[in-house]
């Protein structure tokens, strides 16, 4: 590994709104941040032509949202890198990310917010003829298809608006749908607009078996799951809509536990279960994938991280660097006889005229720091001498063997 | 280091008549795949200086040019010598995949 090219206090790994939003309310927290963006700043929703339910803006432009939320996070002195993550070590206390490029870069706390990517059906023709008549964005691709026969795969809501756009240039749109005639997965005024249509056609119970053709497309085999029959269908174009997977391979290796579909598990602070490092959008475990909420992800998880960095610093000035010994008391708010232990050893100090500082943690909230130590039950005191372990103390005894120990 | 970007005529002029090697990348501005690519062009564009020509078509400024390659998508990274096609490579192709068909071309 190279040397670092630039420490920060946190970096974001994507530039959709939910990293974003995290560097509005990192940068506004005076942190040093930097977000890392491998494409253009905005992600997927780059690819929205329209919306409609981003609160304060009536009707915008996937893209335009996305400049305003840039030019957001830049006026509170973010900075921006285009390139991509490849490797990460979050085994320390700095984190360390290598890039595409061959930088490293180190912070004290991490947000990955590297969003989603099309998934692939992986059936025969669909990889070789990308690009070839085989495509996954209509606002990228659909003009594409002038006058022609397109075949659209899936019924979610990005299936049935994107096909009904894809109508607009091509001849005819066929969805594929999974389900019996007449359910389609799409809200419901979407739904209704479509089977007006008259440009639209769909085919139920069915899916998509194989894409044909030499050098472009050429037609499609459906298959219909109810009686197993094959059909050709010929056609000049296909586009997949069939869900998104989270863009979260980079982290096979890094430690963080991702669930068997990709995604990320967080709790409410959106903490991994890694220190300092967090997930949020489309890339963590979560209900609602939209903009609105990827934005309050983002903005939790930027405020999580700068109390994580802020209790981080202050734990390093009141422990490692005190003058004084110190007696790291573990104790459980909930458990009345650590909160007891707490007041004995401080009368205990004060009688040894204030020998040692006494910093105080909570074992239940303070995970890190009690794995840190090996503490299992509260009370536990590890005596420190400018960081470094001296002792343990038996907190099972009485005032006068307790005072013979830190004499 | 940016691209230079080609109208039909331009087009005409580098690639068919001066017969520059060259690559000329179809892209649009809406298209987020093609803003990924496009980076990775730019990046590797000082190492061939002299050597090898990077250009880009925007498809929405002039359409007579994806029609006339019959495209199907973008983004489309499409290669001539001595003003031949030399083939193309579609969808979000990364450095080493450009650079396999620079050397391609450069050999053939």
């Amino acid at each position: 590994m190279g040397d670092i090219t630039s420490t920060y206090d946190l970096i974001i790994v994507g530039g959709g709104p939910a990293g974003l939003t995290a560097a509005i309310y990192g940068g506004r927290a005076k942190l040093k941040t930097l977000v890392i963006n491998k494409g253009t700043v905005g992600g997927l929703v780059n690819t929205t032509r329209e919306i409609v339910n981003y609160p304060g803006y009536g009707q915008i432009s996937g893209e335009d949202l996305m400049k305003d939320f840039k030019k957001h996070a830049e006026s509170f002195g973010t900075d921006f890198l285009r390139d991509e993550v490849v490797r990460t070590d979050f085994s320390q206390e700095d984190k360390v990310i290598t890039t595409k490029k061959g930088k490293v870069y180190s912070s004290k706390a991490v947000i990955i917010a590297c969003g989603s990517e099309p998934r692939l059906l992986n059936i025969p023709g669909e990889k070789r003829l990308q690009g070839s008549g085989v495509a996954y964005c209509a606002t990228c691709d659909a003009e594409f298809f002038e006058g022609e026969d397109v075949v659209v795969v899936g019924s979610g809501d990005q299936a049935i608006e994107e096909g009904m756009y894809i109508t607009k240039f091509a001849r005819k749109v066929t969805v594929i749908v999974l389900h019996d005639e007449g359910i389609l997965d799409c809200n419901k005024v979407s739904a209704e607009r479509a089977f007006q249509n008259p440009k639209m056609d769909f085919i139920w119970n069915s899916t998509l078996e194989e894409v044909q053709g030499q050098d472009n497309v050429e037609g499609v085999k459906i298959k219909n799951l109810k009686t197993g029959a094959s059909t050709e269908l010929a056609c000049q174009g296909v586009f997949f809509f069939v869900g998104m997977v989270p863009s979260t391979h980079f982290l096979q290796e890094s430690g963080i536990e991702i669930d068997k579909r990709g995604y990320i598990p967080v709790n409410e602070l959106m903490e991994t279960n890694l220190e300092g490092v967090y997930a949020v959008g489309d890339n963590r475990v979560k209900y609602l994938r939209q903009v609105v909420s990827a934005a309050g992800d983002g903005a939790t998880a930027a405020v999580a991280a700068e109390r994580y960095i802020e209790e981080m610093k202050a734990f390093n000035s009141n422990v490692l660097e005190s003058d004084k010994q110190v007696l790291l008391l573990f104790f459980n708010a909930q458990d009345n006889s650590s909160l007891e232990f707490g007041t004995l050893l401080e009368e205990v100090n004060q009688e040894l005229q204030e020998r040692y500082k006494i910093v105080k943690v909570d074992l239940t909230t303070k995970k890190n720091l009690a794995q840190k130590y090996g503490i299992e039950k509260a009370p536990s005191v590890v005596v420190l001498d400018k960081g470094q372990e001296v002792k343990r103390l038996d907190c099972l005894t009485t005032i006068e063997n307790l005072k013979s120990q830190l004499c | 280091m940016s691209l230079e970007k080609l109208n039909a005529d331009q087009f005409e002029k580098i690639i068919y008549n001066n017969g520059e090697p060259s690559l000329v990348i179809f892209s649009r501005k809406s298209c987020h795949v093609c803003q990924g690519v496009i980076p990775v062009l730019e990046d590797l564009k000082p190492n061939y200086e002299g050597k090898f020509g990077f250009y880009y078509v925007d498809v929405e400024d002039d359409k007579t040019l994806f029609q006339s390659f019959s495209l199907k998508g973008v983004p489309q990274i499409l290669f001539f010598n001595e003003g031949e096609y030399q083939g193309k490579l579609a969808g979000a192709v990364d450095e080493e995949k450009v650079e396999d068909k620079i050397a391609d071309v450069l050999e053939g």
